[in-house]
């Protein structure tokens, strides 16, 4: 039993001291930095100037702030129902009998292996083009003269490009999710249900979707989280440094923190830090109220 | 053999009636292979011929010079080697630090072992944005930004630091699905635990231990942020962070060819990976998400 306690602590040692220091301290450090007004980022707690929840308070009255949540709010909500309608759709036909489902399947997830700096780069510079991308070309081809005009990355289309295109990358991921959930069902409930002679459709509405309750969760959370981080597509999509059009929170704290003068009205990294906290609380919300919202039937298979 | 008949008969049906479902998923499909197959094509064209639209045609022949351009001239071969060092040397120090963690929060009973867990879960879903200041701070403290060494040594401690929660993670269902007579009868024959754990349950483990540095290699080539904060100079810099920079400068200089040439190097290690291991790949999300 003392040899046991001996190999505990060694092994798991060098995993907490790097979880203690990535995570827990930075976070720790993070909550307590968004109540003080932090002038330099490098500057030691000793020079920070407590102000309570005045930063917070800022925040709410910054129109650029506001924005940049907006357009995560968008990106979240719109988005997060076109790729999780696109993810179960595509799901149920691949468990649909179909042949060359692997083959399917492995394309449909590719694009979540490619870095979003190259794939982001592909769309912009070739499907977005308007000289000679994608889309121009093939509405030139169409005769739709009007459409072939566009240029896509414009400030008025802007947004609803890079959403798409991020959502493009994103439903691969999602519909990995729902097809194990999917394949998890017993095939006997199918069979019966067809033999009580229910279509499709009704299948799909009173066995495939209330069972998928659970994997929707998930899907939800990871949607969640990645959408909290929104940032390399804005930087991408907007090479001026802050445009309202695709600027997310993130790239707002980048911008106050790290960027470049024209948009800092100032010096503040607890600004930043608040933004962090703020969040964090967001993912913690939606993931209570999903948890709330959608009941697990606890079914046993 | 009649009976086969039939199966075939049915099943050119049953074909016909999922015809939607094909039609959707080809339409996906062909559209992906188009965006990647152009970019391809395109990067083996010159600058000129993508503006007039002959980037398939290839009117003056293929181009590798592109690759040779931007492989020596743009750096790329700086940030191909620096980001090739990061992922491999990361990904084999996280198995080294989590495989033993995972093995000992699988096997053994002890009153932190619960909340360790807990907080490894939840530290998958922390936005980088609660962690990213603090650590920036620190770092420019102690002066670790000022050379290229430190910088270096720096990423990789970052990139298995936030690793760290989900190789354990993932590892620990791997263990745990493991059977323990293995440890009973090496410990019988007299085998101390920790050989035990080296010797026996580490090549075990195997399956999942390749399939977690698959992902971790991936995440690590493809991680963008934290690289744009820390890796603050061209000799330094990972692909991914180094590609928006030329991106940035090629506005300049307008060599289109030569930045898709870069589009591909970027892309092609991670697609080769998954060319191969794709399957892996796909069973590892489905463990994984299920889970979370």
């Amino acid at each position: 039993m003392k040899r046991n306690k001996t190999m505990i602590i060694v092994f798991l040692t060098p995993a907490l001291v790097l979880f203690c220091a990535i995570f827990v301290y930075p976070i720790l450090r993070t909550i307590v930095m968004s109540l003080f007004k932090v002038e330099n980022i490098t500057s030691g707690i000793a020079q920070w100037q407590y102000v309570g929840f005045q930063n917070y308070k800022s925040l709410a009255t910054t129109s650029l702030f506001k924005t940049s949540l907006l357009n995560l709010l968008r990106i979240w909500a719109i988005g997060g129902m076109v790729v999780m309608s696109l993810g179960l759709l595509f799901a149920v036909i691949l468990n649909s009998g179909i042949r060359f489902k692997n083959f399917f399947r492995a394309v449909i997830y590719m694009p979540n292996i490619i870095s979003a700096v190259a794939l982001a780069t592909m769309w912009i510079q070739f499907v977005y083009n308007p000289r000679f991308g994608l889309l121009t070309s093939t509405f030139k081809l169409l005769g739709m003269d009007s459409l072939a005009a566009i240029n896509w990355t414009d400030t008025t289309h802007k947004f609803w490009a890079l959403l798409f295109a991020y959502c493009f990358g994103m439903v691969g991921y999602h519909m990995l999710i729902f097809s194990s959930g999917i394949e998890k069902i017993p095939q006997e409930l199918f069979e019966a249900s067809t033999i009580d002679g229910a279509s499709k459709v009704q299948q799909f509405r009173l066995i495939t979707f209330p069972l998928l309750r659970s994997v929707l969760k998930t899907n939800i959370t990871m949607w969640s989280i990645t959408s909290v981080a929104f940032f390399v597509w804005s930087q991408l999509f907007s090479m001026v440094t802050a445009d309202t059009q695709t600027i997310t929170p993130m790239v707002y704290m980048y911008l106050q923190v790290f960027g470049a003068g024209n948009v800092i009205s100032e010096r503040n990294a607890g600004l930043g830090a608040a933004v962090g906290v703020f969040l964090g609380l967001c993912v913690v919300i939606v993931f209570v109220l999903t948890n709330r919202l959608i009941k697990n039937e606890d079914l046993e298979f | 053999m009649k009976k086969n008949r039939s199966g075939g008969s049915h099943s050119w049906k049953k074909d016909l009636r999922l015809l939607p479902g094909y039609l959707i998923l080809t339409l996906w499909v062909v559209f992906t292979f188009v965006l990647i197959g152009w970019v391809f094509a395109a990067s083996f064209a010159t600058t000129r011929e993508i503006f007039k639209g002959e980037a398939l045609s290839f009117p003056s022949g293929l181009h590798f010079e592109n690759y040779v351009k931007a492989w020596t001239s743009q750096n790329v071969s700086v940030f191909f080697a620096n980001s090739l060092a990061y992922a491999s040397i990361s990904s084999i120090l996280l198995i080294l630090i989590c495989a033993p963690a995972a093995y000992v929060l699988s096997r053994f009973k002890f009153f932190l072992n619960h909340p360790i867990q807990s907080g490894f879960v939840a530290a998958m879903g922390v936005p980088m944005v609660m962690i990213i200041l603090p650590l920036f701070g620190i770092v420019t403290q102690m002066q670790l930004l000022k050379q290229d060494v430190t910088v270096r040594l720096l990423m990789i401690v970052l990139y298995v630091g936030i690793n760290v929660p989900y190789t354990t993670i993932f590892l620990l269902a791997f263990f745990s699905n493991l059977s323990s007579t293995y440890e009973e009868a090496a410990a019988i024959d007299g085998c101390p635990p920790m050989r035990i754990f080296w010797k026996i349950m580490l090549p075990l483990a195997q399956p999942g231990i390749v399939t977690v540095s698959i992902f971790n290699f991936i995440n690590i080539w493809n991680e963008y942020f934290m690289s744009l904060i820390f890796a603050n100079n061209d000799r330094v810099k990972p692909v991914a962070v180094g590609l928006y920079s030329m991106i940035d400068s090629m506005k300049y200089t307008g060599d289109w060819a030569g930045m898709f040439a870069a589009v591909i190097i970027v892309f092609l290690p991670t697609f080769i990976i998954y060319l191969f291991l794709s399957e892996k790949i796909i069973a590892g999300i489905t463990a994984g998400g299920i889970k979370g």
